[in-house]
């Protein structure tokens, strides 16, 4: 049982632990960990969805394993202070204005100024970016794994994305 | 797929750029694409942003990894290897086993012939569920009100269920959709309880169908006098007997339209 749900879905839990840790060597760690767990939890899968069930505890490894190791790394926006919390939640970096078509196209970036601005995207931020884009979940999966609602999912991915484009802009 | 998102032209803009958007409102986010210049800009950056993103470097999963996690597996749990049996059966008693097992298979069959048929109904209807649980929404027709759900039901099926609104016992109405058992396209309503999903599917009356648990899901199921309802959900098995109460009380003496 647990080979045919955990295992298939290995390198893209290796993938997500990856992406929160920004480490290979905590990401190998974090998924021998997660593999244990859904070893000993196998009799707790629900038998829907595997993928989502097997992320979801990767997931939830990464973030405990970051906290005793590394709590510095994990920022999530409850930890921003106030006028970056405001600038986040609130204005969103882009507001109304209206771009150029310079702006279109500056951040065709390189890779790894998008990698750095993914990295230094909010932990809530990234989470939901990297299972959408990387992992190409859906909505739904991705509210499963993460253990919020759809619209927090909605809004979190719509800020994730302003805050990643202003990142690249500010780095041009 | 969600009302509230039409209030929010962003959040609106982002569900139709990671296919999250029913066709109708699709459409409509196409036609106002094509309208409106700045929203064009704002959706071109998205894309960019989104080719940006999928090109990155992918890890791949490192070679020793796999081996690690099973030895560690295997310090924990130590699998069972299976052996070959040995076959010490004679011929002899593998053709009498034959002949006692047709006799008595022939008796039962008919018994076990029944109890397959619900068997097999019940995995249908719970596989609708599933299979529900995994589209993009569990429903064909989405709507709170009874007036809107019975009668989309009427227009595709010969007998329609009695669509009763259980918002104030808990459970909201979220929509219907139509399943296939065997051959025959049936009704389910689909309600929801917290962040649970319920699936009621009708079948013509007077089918037994026994409280069980499938797959993780609870499955419990009641007659009237006109159809045979089976509840699907994830919910606990009391939960599930609530629904079917509220449900039965909920009941109108055949509606009158």
């Amino acid at each position: 049982m647990f080979d045919e749900v955990f295992l298939p879905h290995m390198a893209e839990a290796y993938r997500l632990a990856n992406w929160l840790t920004g480490n290979a060597n905590d990401a190998e760690d974090i998924v021998q960990d997660a593999a244990l767990r859904a070893f000993r939890g196998i009799k707790g899968f629900g038998a829907v969805n595997a993928r989502a069930w097997s992320l979801t505890i990767v997931r939830n490894t990464a973030y405990s394993w970051l906290m005793k190791n590394r709590p510095k790394a994990v920022i999530f926006t409850e930890d921003l202070n106030p006028a970056e919390q405001q600038e986040i939640e609130h204005e969103g970096p882009q507001g109304t204005r209206i771009e150029t078509p310079e702006e279109i196209v500056l951040f065709k970036a390189n890779a790894k100024e998008v990698e750095q601005a993914l990295a230094r995207l909010p932990a809530h931020y990234r989470e939901v970016i990297v299972l959408r884009e990387i992992t190409q979940l859906n909505y739904r999966d991705i509210a499963e794994v993460t253990n919020v609602p759809i619209g927090t999912v909605m809004s979190r991915l719509s800020r994730g994305r302003l805050l990643l484009l202003a990142l690249l802009g500010d780095e041009k | 797929m969600i009302a509230f998102i039409k209030d929010n032209h962003d959040l609106m803009m982002q569900a139709y750029y990671d296919g999250e958007l029913n066709p109708v409102s699709a459409l409509e986010f196409e036609r106002r694409l094509a309208d409106d210049d700045a929203l064009r800009t704002q959706y071109s950056r998205l894309l960019s942003l989104r080719s940006a993103v999928r090109s990155l470097r992918q890890y791949d999963v490192p070679l020793g990894l796999q081996a690690r996690i099973n030895s560690a597996l295997n310090a924990e749990h130590p699998r069972q290897v299976e052996r070959p049996r040995p076959r010490g059966w004679s011929f002899q008693a593998l053709a009498a086993a034959a002949v006692f097992g047709a006799v008595i298979s022939s008796f039962f069959m008919l018994t076990i012939d029944r109890r397959n048929l619900s068997q097999d109904v019940t995995r249908q209807v719970v596989a609708s569920h599933i299979r529900s649980l995994l589209a993009p929404q569990p429903f064909d027709v989405a709507s709170s009100d009874r007036h809107t759900v019975k009668p989309w039901f009427t227009s595709r099926l010969p007998e329609s269920p009695p669509v009763i609104d259980l918002a104030s016992q808990g459970f909201l109405l979220v929509g219907g959709r139509v399943d296939v058992v065997g051959h025959d396209p049936v009704a389910t309503i689909v309600y929801r309880h917290a962040a649970h999903t319920v699936s009621l599917t009708t079948l013509r009356s007077s089918q037994s169908v026994s409280a069980q648990a499938i797959a993780g899901y609870n499955v419990r199921s009641w007659n009237d006098a006109a159809f045979t309802y089976i509840a699907v959900s994830d919910l606990p098995g009391d939960d599930l007997a609530a629904f079917e109460r509220a449900f039965s009380a909920g009941s109108p003496a055949p509606e009158i339209k």
